[in-house]
């Protein structure tokens, strides 16, 4: 019965935890739930633990405390299982720039046992969709950086995997490549029944491509939901104060009205999310007045998943 | 099993791709045979039982264990590379046995370990080395040079495995290679050797490596060897021991490096 429900969730960890060391405390305990056919962000400021989580999930580092499943496999127990149901594209790259391109692929392949005749069909069909026909057989260390990204995304798909794992996939990707790796990404998820987790630095990206979005910081996971729902949380609309002066007078008084929702204060900026920004923009400078705080610049906007993000790592969403 | 093979051919296919490394792998062991040889065979020649060219016939095998050793050294670092580089993470993601991730590159080491070999012998055969014929000793030697291969290739990836720094990795290892090569009889008789030294070169598998492949390829080797007084069957057994020694050393700082 266990077995069968978990069946149906990508990825599942409870409490997981990763030390390094004695001191330095990468993953803080992290629960997730991911159903299956759901494309899920990770969301987080450098440091914050996405790629320690994403080794343990993938069974590259056993957890210090926790217990995790992919796929319905125990990444501890039934390692060669999550292995054999998993697709991963590192961060760092980890191509062997003595191979060719389409040699990196067939040997990626034959790692997992694949057959003559499904190696030759999927690499054409990958090196089609990240146009490398023409690179294919030149050795990896002649390919540019975005060459490299994109031969390396598609290894991860060789193996048409139940779980995806994508570590800052598009970091360095031109935007057209950018869009076309998203939609296929959408694409396997909705034709071929595929879940992904996905770290990422471009927030439009996160916004388009996922599901469902966690943020993360200090190795904890601080909120989490659809992008919609994370957004509606900050208010109608976000104003945007950067000033200097009294600011924490200022923050105080902002807090005490009943008109704002949210306020969040980092990197020399105040974020207020309110019913309306338009109604609520005079009150706000009057109490900047009040409390010395020197207004330079102020904005009203919509809000989006990167004010979602400065609100709780109290950093802008790419620093 | 698969998987080690597979790993193997990547390994392979990469050498062969790479002309620098062939043609080095190819020349290094005929300029020991001839320029050592030949050298040291005519400083030692009078001296030596057989004459001047017997000294080719009796360091041939030395030369065999001393290219087995290079290779094994060049096994690590490609190992320690591909740490490096994050190639590795490749194969930890890949549903394969961890141990195959070693073997793989072990057996690319013993795969080419054994053609440098051959070149050896054909190349000791040409200029004039007292060496058999017989297809069996040929075969008994590749098995015994095979297992001493793995075995040093073992201590390659152990030292690949526990470093990050691929300057610690040579520099260890060249420490540990000096000794294996001149505290055995690789190069000079153990009858003639003091005893402190004796007493290393009996505890050095590359003294047993050699006297084995004396037995083996040299015309009337069982009595050259003999003077050694270590028998063919220790000679088999030390290296096989020294083999599996080897590879569970490897496969444990492996693991090691991996948390
Ligand atoms: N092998 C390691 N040994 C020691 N500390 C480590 C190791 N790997 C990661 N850390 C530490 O763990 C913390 C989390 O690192 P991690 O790589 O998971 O962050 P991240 O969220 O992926 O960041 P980025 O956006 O920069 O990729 C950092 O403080 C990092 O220094
Ligand atoms: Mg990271």
């Amino acid at each position: 019965m266990v077995e069968s429900s978990n069946k149906r969730l990508a990825i599942k960890a409870e409490g997981l935890v990763k030390r390094f060391d004695e001191n330095i405390l990468a993953v803080n305990g992290i629960d997730l739930t991911i159903e299956a056919n759901t494309i899920f962000a990770l969301l987080g400021p450098n440091g914050a633990g996405k790629t320690t989580t994403i080794n343990m999930l993938t069974t590259l580092l056993a957890p210090t405390e926790g217990s995790a499943s992919v796929a319905g496999f125990d990444v501890i127990k039934q390692a060669n299982e999550v292995r054999n149901a998993i697709g991963v594209t590192f961060q760092e790259t980890t191509l062997d720039d003595e191979l060719t391109g389409r040699q990196a692929l067939d040997f990626h392949a034959r790692l997992y046992g694949m057959s003559k005749d499904q190696r030759t069909a999927k690499i054409r069909e990958l090196l089609a969709l990240v146009e490398l026909e023409e690179a294919a057989d030149r050795t990896i260390s002649t390919y540019s950086g975005g060459m490299k990204r994109r031969l390396e995304l598609i290894r991860g798909l060789m193996t048409d995997p139940e779980v995806l794992f994508l570590d800052e996939p598009t970091l360095g990707l031109d935007p057209q490549s950018r869009a076309r790796i998203g939609d296929y990404i959408v694409e396997l998820k909705e034709k071929h029944g595929m879940s992904v987790l996905l770290t990422t630095h471009y927030m439009d990206e996160a916004e388009k491509l996922s599901d469902r979005v966690a943020i993360i910081d200090h190795g904890k996971i601080l909120t989490e939901g659809t992008p919609s729902e994370l957004v509606e949380q900050m208010g109608a609309d976000v104003i945007t104060i950067i000033g200097h002066g009294n600011r924490e007078e200022f923050v105080s008084k902002i807090n005490d009205l009943p008109c704002c929702e949210t306020v969040t204060s980092g990197n020399g900026l105040v974020q207020i999310g309110v019913d309306s920004g338009s109604k609520h923009l005079v009150e706000v400078i009057s109490q900047a007045n009040q409390s010395d705080f020197v207004v330079d610049d102020i904005s009203v906007a919509k809000p989006s998943l990167g004010d979602v993000f400065l609100k709780f790592t109290g950093r802008q969403f790419r620093d | 099993m698969s998987a080690a093979i597979t790993l193997w051919n990547k390994h392979m296919v990469k050498s062969l791709r790479n002309s620098m490394e062939m043609s080095s792998m190819l020349i290094q062991p005929v300029l020991w045979v001839v320029l050592f040889g030949v050298g040291m065979g005519s400083l030692l020649g009078p001296n030596m039982p057989g004459g001047q060219d017997f000294y080719i016939t009796f360091m041939l095998p030395g030369i065999i264990a001393l290219t087995a050793s290079g290779g094994a050294i060049g096994g690590g670092s490609t190992w320690l590379n591909e740490r490096l580089q994050g190639i590795v993470k490749e194969y930890l993601a890949a549903p394969i046995p961890r141990l195959s991730i070693l073997m793989g590159n072990a057996l690319s080491t013993v795969s080419k370990g054994l053609v440098q070999s051959l070149v050896i012998l054909i190349v000791g055969l040409i200029v004039g080395a007292n060496m058999t014929t017989n297809p069996l000793g040929w075969l008994g030697a590749l098995l015994l040079v095979s297992a001493f291969t793995l075995g040093f290739a073992g201590i390659a990836l152990a030292m690949a495995s526990s470093t990050d720094n691929t300057g610690a990795y040579h520099a260890m290892i060249m420490l540990l290679n000096l000794p294996l090569l001149f505290l055995s009889n690789a190069l000079y008789p153990l009858e003639t050797m003091p005893t402190w030294m004796r007493i290393g070169a009996l505890i050095n598998p590359t003294t047993y490596v050699v006297t084995g492949l004396r037995y083996l390829l040299i015309v009337n080797g069982t009595e050259l060897a003999r003077v050694e007084a270590i028998p063919l069957w220790l000679c088999f057994l030390v290296i096989a021991i020294f083999a599996i020694l080897g590879m569970w050393l490897a496969s444990r700082r492996f693991k090691k490096s991996l948390n």
